[in-house]
């Protein structure tokens, strides 16, 4: 688990932290890639949405990783994501913004914001490994 | 992330370096918009030394390819990375920007 500053300096931190994990159990590049990005975008979301650039808050990973599936639980005491955040702009709109959740989406089998937690966000990101 | 400025051939060349991230991104934002503040005709973007970008260095590109649109302007990127332009076909902006392969074929283009 790491707890990072919910400042934008630090997502490189975060990228090392997903980056190395995912070699250390075998996973490939390109597969790695996808979830280095993914997580990116979602803790700058909660910078950016849940956080509103206020750079003094924290954000927690927990990651879980077994040979079935590599799973990321992130969180956050911000202000609570609204669902029209989990839908991105559609590809063929072209403007800037809205492609994060896109690259989150692609990356993991399950995108779920957990309803229960009353402060705060907590996002689980779960992406099934297959067997060779 | 850096960035480098330089001329060839009478077209600016922006040669970034490293990670486009959320951090890096509004510096790069201000110098392609300082560029094109000044209504320049041609610009290109070298990608060979970028490692990485995600949503925020893709909105820079595309707030700048929308300014320049509005005068004529043209920007061309070169020597995108697989994993860098893997990211732009995923996001169908393969087909809105002009990819070149390399710096001859982004200025001959």
């Amino acid at each position: 688990m790491i707890t990072v500053p919910s400042a934008p300096k630090y997502l490189c931190l975060i990228r090392d932290v997903t980056a190395r994990l995912g070699l250390s159990v075998g996973l490939e590049e390109p597969v790695i890639n996808m979830l280095k990005l993914a997580i990116d975008e979602a803790c700058a979301n909660i910078i950016r949405h849940a956080y509103k650039g206020d750079t003094g808050k924290k954000i927690r990973i927990q990651y879980r990783i077994t040979r079935e599936a590599f799973e990321a639980v992130i969180e956050d005491s911000g202000k609570k994501v609204t669902p029209e955040l989990l839908q991105g702009r559609d590809l063929d709109d072209v403007r800037p913004g809205g492609l994060g959740i896109h690259f989150i989406k692609r990356a993991f089998d399950v995108v779920a914001y957990d309803e229960k937690k009353k402060k705060g966000n907590r996002l689980r990101l779960v992406k099934y490994l297959k067997e060779e | 992330m850096e960035i480098e400025i330089k001329d060839y051939k009478g077209v600016k060349v922006i040669t970034v370096s490293g990670d486009i991230d959320m951090y890096s991104s509004p510096a790069l934002r201000e110098e392609l918009i300082g560029h094109i503040n000044t209504k320049i005709s041609v610009m290109l973007v070298d990608f060979n030394r970028v490692s990485y970008i995600d949503s925020s260095g893709i909105a820079t590109f595309v707030e700048a390819l929308k300014h320049m649109k509005t005068y004529g302007g043209r920007l061309r990127l070169f020597g995108l990375p697989g994993g860098v332009k893997e990211i732009f076909g995923f996001s169908k902006l393969d087909k809105v920007f002009e990819i070149c392969g390399d710096i001859e074929d982004a200025i001959g283009t």
